[in-house]
């Protein structure tokens, strides 16, 4: 059976993101909340981390062997916030993969665990904004 | 009816129609494009501009169902050969759109109609246009 | 007031797109239509603004405008010479065709500024679908 262990410490592209106000705005309408175009949603840490790692979905799906047929879902998702998320900002991200475990569940069978982190800091500051920690579940069939 | 059924110039395209405009379409079509533009997003900025309260479609939009119209009364996307249309106002969320129009010349040789095309938003012409379609 | 007659013939620079399935899905559930096309011809708009090489921003400051001035479509038409593909890569070149300056009684002095868009399915040279954008720069004055 192949395991992705491996991949602890692969480090993604990176890159920068900027928080376009109309994102924003919209990200805030689509979950029915006020939008407010002074204000983003602290929830958009998700799309910056993920768009400022300079990963795709698919290409996170390509590493471990997936499709977007196979089932992946969020396993956990956390953020530590150390400051505001603003819209107009760009932001730097750095991003690696932090573990990828084997493991199987009564109920989910095998699946693999993988857990990226996300560092997000407005460009310019070197302070943290937000650090965003991922893990995906990706399911897999006896033998695989 | 389709291209198929007795063409002549001056028959009518069969009309199509947008019951209402969908406000949160009007969103997924601002994300898809990335578009910027608050009255796209907004009810507040169409507000401001008095122009209502109701967000306004996107070009891309209209003009989606313009070709929509063209390629159903064609009989199918391969035979749409091409169009143009004008954009001559806004199209509100909330309002029917309805686009319909006529043959205006067959060319036998080459089994190609035209069609002249008008939209309507709540009976207000918002597009207006040409498409050319295969007839054989 | 700046003319913008020099801008014909300029080519913009040559870019790509793929049109995402799952693009092509959301579109017709955008436009209320039933799940009938693979691709629906008016993607032609969404391949070409994204394949152009030349983002929306920068054609309206290479008019030397915002996009608070009122920049509005014009007219935009598409020749078709094959159905667009979900999951096709497209190349696109676009190049400026013309730029006049134009009075209406209402609108006041504006420029119409027409680019058209090649589309060619990636490796091919034959195109798929040209598409020619007429988009009106208000200048005021009346």
């Amino acid at each position: 059976m192949s395991d992705y262990a491996h991949l602890a410490g692969h480090r993604f592209p990176g890159g920068t993101y900027t928080l376009a106000p109309w994102l924003s705005w919209l990200w805030s309408d689509a979950c029915k909340l006020e939008p407010d175009w002074g204000t983003a949603h602290q929830g958009l840490a998700y799309l910056v981390a993920l768009r400022g790692a300079g990963v795709s979905i698919q290409d996170i799906f390509d590493l471990m062997d997936a499709t977007a047929d196979s089932g992946v879902v969020f396993g956990e998702f956390q953020v530590d916030y150390h400051g505001v998320l603003r819209p107009g900002a760009t932001y730097k991200c750095e991003a690696e993969v932090v573990d990828v475990e084997r493991k199987s569940g009564r109920r989910a069978g095998v699946f693999d665990k993988f857990t990226f982190q996300v560092k997000v800091r407005e460009q310019g500051s070197e302070d943290v904004t937000v650090v965003c920690t991922n893990s995906w579940i990706f399911p897999r069939a006896e033998g695989e | 009816m389709t291209a198929a059924d007795g063409l002549h110039a001056g028959r009518r395209v069969t009309p199509f129609s947008i019951e209402s405009v969908d406000p949160a379409r009007i969103k997924t079509v601002a994300a898809i494009l990335q578009d910027p533009t608050p009255m796209h997003l907004d009810p507040a900025a169409n507000r401001a501009r008095g122009m209502g309260g109701a967000l306004s479609t996107q070009g891309a939009l209209n003009m989606t169902w313009f070709v929509e119209t063209a390629v159903r009364f064609a009989g199918g996307v391969d035979r749409l050969v091409s169009f143009k249309v004008r954009f001559l106002a806004n199209v509100f969320a909330g309002e029917r759109f309805e686009c319909t129009g006529t043959i205006t010349a067959i060319d036998g040789d080459a089994a190609r109609a035209e069609l002249e095309l008008v939209a309507t938003a709540d009976g207000r012409p918002v597009l207006g246009g040409t498409a050319v379609i295969k007839t054989g | 007031m700046p003319d913008y007659a020099e801008l014909v013939g300029r080519r913009f620079p040559a870019g790509t797109y793929t049109l995402p399935e799952y693009v092509c899905w959301l579109w017709l559930d955008a436009a209320q239509l039933p799940p009938a096309y693979e691709a629906h011809p008016g993607l032609a708009h969404v391949v070409a603004t994204y394949g152009m090489g030349v983002s929306v921003q920068e054609i309206v400051a290479m008019m030397g405008a915002t996009v608070e001035d009122g920049v509005a479509f014009g007219e935009f038409g598409v020749e078709y010479h094959e159905s667009l593909r979900a999951g096709a890569t497209y190349e696109c070149d676009a190049e400026v065709l013309e730029v006049e300056r134009k009075r209406g009684r209402r609108s006041g002095i504006f420029d119409r500024l027409s680019f058209r868009v090649t589309i060619r399915e990636r490796g091919s040279e034959a195109p798929v679908a040209v598409c020619t954008n007429a988009w009106i720069f208000p200048r005021g004055g009346r």
